[in-house]
């Protein structure tokens, strides 16, 4: 009917206004209208509702601020607390304890963490190792993936094959990658020992076999597997640097190194420097290839810390020191971050 | 629209109910009146297995000694579950509260560590009820015991032998060794010839190390001194010790071990196992396992006209020592309702009658049990030959031990781990034993040592 507004069209005005901040909102827009129009009468008759349902109203706004949204994040909260927070707090009370593994446990203080800082020699050579790993993994694969990113980002025709035979080793499962590698680099029947047949002497060398070459090996066939990650994230995020500052760089005289140092690097910083963070963090957490193709050996040259703990929980069932290692490589990795955080406070644009 | 999607979500709802009671509903009476027997819902008894290797020997395994107790049993009925790696699993499950009635273990330290913990039942009543003690060999029962109490029966006995391609031998005029002298001298003689003396690598099981300290401290040292250290009368790093473990060190670094450290750790089992069958390696140093696959590589199947045999590894005496190790135990678990129905499928498993037949049939190491006379007729006779001679070694309690069987499970792998060192030029011999002596000192404490039945 005209020139009246029904309860539900009150309501929903109130709903609007609710939505969009204050009622003060309501009156405001009144003295805007003019106390002659349509819309102002509405207005007028529309008070008193609002006088009535606004008791109802903070109640509406704890439901919708302050509950719902909890509705909505429960499943996850509830999968991340037993998946996640759960074993996080038994891995800190276990680290404190004799755990075996298997029955119950002694608390025995901080027995394990002074063994694993003084007298544990495995872990500080498994820490060295992690570090290596993490001073190649935070290099190469970085400079690789960030040149041909940036070469491809030029390419026009075949560029598709290009990325996804990049791409491809990626999605292999770790196991078959390190069982191609580990007969393409056997000294009896891998790629060295073929080259030797055709008269190549030298590269027949074992070089998953020898403590010097065993780490830097693997290091190589995972970074085979992974570089090819980065260099699709790299791209993606070039492609979304305009075109105009390259135009401008150009008109400048710019070669293509400061294009790539001034437009490029700056404009893919923020994947950049969230991969790096990342990179590092997964640099304490490498296991897979390293276990597949030498569990460690020769000798302990290729051991890092998620090796150990595998043998210390595994092994020797001493799960509580297992525990005690892998909280100390959750504060390695939240270190990485920290320092990211800390460079971002003191004004590194990262 | 809406209501369409709500009438059809509630149907299928009730189709899954009415499915989900179907699936566990008791049987239904017949139809026409006449009321049909029901039958007796047997004992449902879970076990978790390491399947063998190759698929056949997996059927043969079950087909020899798993269905017929199925068959045969009214009251009970065994699920036998093949698991990637059975240990795993059931450690895991274990902790939880759960896993299967019958627990198997990689070894008698495992099943000790889940005794210890409570997870396993005592076994010496039905032991006296199902007359275990008679069928068992006499030293083997003690490996189970924590304390006084016996918690596993051991199965898939073991022992170590020195393989060689008789074919190579013999168009050499070589004489397989019988004394550790014998075996340096044969080893530089082969070397010379450009073969490798020693098909070994531990590529594909880098636990294999410890098979060989294993062999060097019983060989050399002899099995009296390795049963003294192992009962803390003797200390590791002594010099009969010592000079075990260089001899060890010696064969690595003359490169008789696959031709080179390097080789040894990355060359996989089954390439040293093809250079072995075709002649390009003369020996090999392993378990009586290897029995199951070795025929794979010489003759026919391989491609070679080579045939291969087996004497005991030479010892510096020259007596046949045979070290005797267990591949896995069978316990029952702490958790199981059915310790009694799991009682009667182990008696039946472990009866002389069923070992000796997934020996003949499938190839498969036999428990520690006493076999019948006949149990060894049909089987190739080389393979005979060394169950004879572990069987007679046991059975006079003259026997070796094997590092898994008989040490804790930290020395056992500071075993395997650290001898590397030594290999590599990072630890002598001496500091390697010092290692093992302090390591084992701690567990001896602990009182964590498996049982070493007397001599």
């Amino acid at each position: 009917m005209p020139g009246t507004c029904q309860p539900q069209q009150a309501f929903m005005v109130l709903n609007h206004h609710a939505a969009t901040g204050s009622a003060g909102h309501i009156f405001t827009n009144q003295a805007k209208v003019g106390k002659g129009s349509k819309l102002a009468q509405a207005s007028e008759q529309a008070i008193p509702i609002i006088g009535t349902i606004s008791a109802v109203r903070p109640k509406r706004r704890i439901w919708r601020k302050k509950i719902l949204p909890w509705l909505f994040i429960a499943p996850i909260l509830l999968l991340h607390l037993t998946v996640v927070m759960g074993p996080s707090l038994a891995a800190i009370y276990y680290s404190l304890t004799d755990w075996s593994g298997i029955g119950p446990a002694t608390y025995i203080g901080l027995e394990n963490f002074r063994t694993l800082i003084f007298d544990d020699m495995a872990y500080r050579s498994a820490l060295g190792n992690n570090l290596t790993w993490l001073a190649l993994f935070m290099t190469i694969p970085f400079v690789l993936a960030l040149a041909t990113a940036y070469l491809l980002a030029q390419v026009v025709r075949g560029s598709m094959f290009f990325r996804t035979m990049l791409f491809l080793p990626y999605i292999l499962p770790s196991v078959i990658s390190a069982a191609i590698w580990r007969n393409l680099l056997s000294p009896r029947v891998g790629v060295g020992a073929q080259l030797e047949l055709l008269g190549i002497t030298g590269l027949d060398f074992a070089w998953l076999g020898n403590p010097k070459t065993a780490l830097f090996s693997i290091a190589f066939v995972d970074n085979w597997h992974f570089w090819g990650f980065l260099m699709v994230l790299f791209l993606a995020a070039m492609q979304n640097i305009s075109p105009d500052l390259y135009d401008a760089a150009k008109i400048d005289g710019a070669n293509r190194w400061r294009e790539f140092v001034h437009i490029t690097i700056p404009g893919i910083r923020p994947t950049l420097v969230f991969m790096l963070m990342m990179v590092g963090i997964w640099s304490f957490l490498s296991f897979e290839y390293i276990w597949i193709l030498t569990q460690g050996g020769p000798a302990g040259s290729s051991e890092v810390l998620a090796v150990l703990v595998y043998k210390q929980a595994f092994n020797r069932f001493e799960a509580g020191y297992a525990a005690a290692i892998g909280l100390s490589m959750s504060f390695f990795a939240g270190l990485v971050i920290g320092l990211f955080v800390l460079l971002r406070r003191m004004g590194w644009e990262i | 629209m809406r209501k369409n999607f709500a009438l059809q979500g509630l149907r299928l709802f009730l189709l899954l109910m009415f499915t989900l009671a179907g699936c566990t509903a008791p049987a239904a009476p017949a139809t026409g009146g006449e009321s049909a027997a029901v039958p007796t819902e047997k004992i449902k008894l879970s076990l978790w297995y390491n399947p063998p290797s190759g698929g056949e020997t997996a059927v043969c395994w079950l087909d020899t000694s798993i269905n017929p107790f199925n068959e045969q049993s009214e009251t009970i009925m065994v699920e036998a579950v093949a698991q990637p790696n059975a240990w795993d699993a059931t450690r895991t499950a274990i902790a939880g509260g759960g896993g299967p009635d019958i627990v198997t273990t990689p070894g008698p330290s495992f099943a000790y560590e889940l005794a210890q913990a409570g997870q396993l039942v005592a076994l010496d009543d039905l032991a006296t009820i199902e007359g275990w003690a008679e069928s068992f060999v006499p030293w083997a029962l003690n490996l189970g015991k924590v304390g006084d109490k016996l918690y596993s029966l051991p199965a898939e006995q073991e022992t170590l032998v020195l393989y060689y391609n008789k074919t190579l031998f013999e168009a050499n005029g070589w004489t397989p060794p019988t004394t550790m002298d014998e075996m340096m001298a044969l080893a530089e003689t082969i070397n010379a010839a450009g073969i490798i003396p020693f098909a070994q690598s531990n590529a594909d099981w880098r636990p294999a190390n410890e098979h060989y300290v294993g062999e060097f401290l019983n060989h050399v040292a002899g099995p009296q001194k390795v049963y003294e250290a192992l009962t803390g009368k003797l200390a590791w790093d002594d010099p009969v010790f010592v000079q075990a473990i260089s001899m060890l060190n010696d064969i690595q670094q003359k490169g008789w071990f696959m031709g080179g450290l390097d080789k040894y750790y990355t060359v996989p089992d089954s390439e040293a196992s093809a250079a072995f069958g075709n002649g390009e390696a003369a020996m090999r140093m392993t378990g009586s396992w290897y029995l199951g696959g070795i025929n794979d590589f010489f003759g026919e199947a391989a491609g070679n006209t080579n045939e291969w045999d087996a004497v005991p590894v030479p010892s510096m005496t020259g007596d046949a020592i045979f070290d005797i190790g267990i591949g896995s135990t069978w316990s029952i678990n702490a958790a199981s309702e059915h310790p009694e129905a799991a009682a009667e499928f182990l008696t039946y498993w472990f009866s002389p009658a069923v070992q000796g037949e997934i020996l003949a049939k499938c190839g498969f190491s036999p428990a520690p049990v006493r076999l019948k006379a006949d149990a060894l007729t049909g089987i190739d006779p080389r393979a005979a030959k060394i169950f004879e001679a572990v069987g007679a070694a046991s059975d006079a309690g003259n026997y070796g031990y094997t590092t898994w069987t008989f040490w804790p499970p930290k020395s056992g792998v500071y075993i395997y781990e650290e001898i590397e060192k030594v290999w590599a030029g990072d630890m002598t011999a001496e500091e390697y034993l010092a290692g093992l002596q302090k390591q084992f000192q701690e567990e001896l404490a602990a009182g964590d040592i498996p049982p070493i039945p007397e001599r």
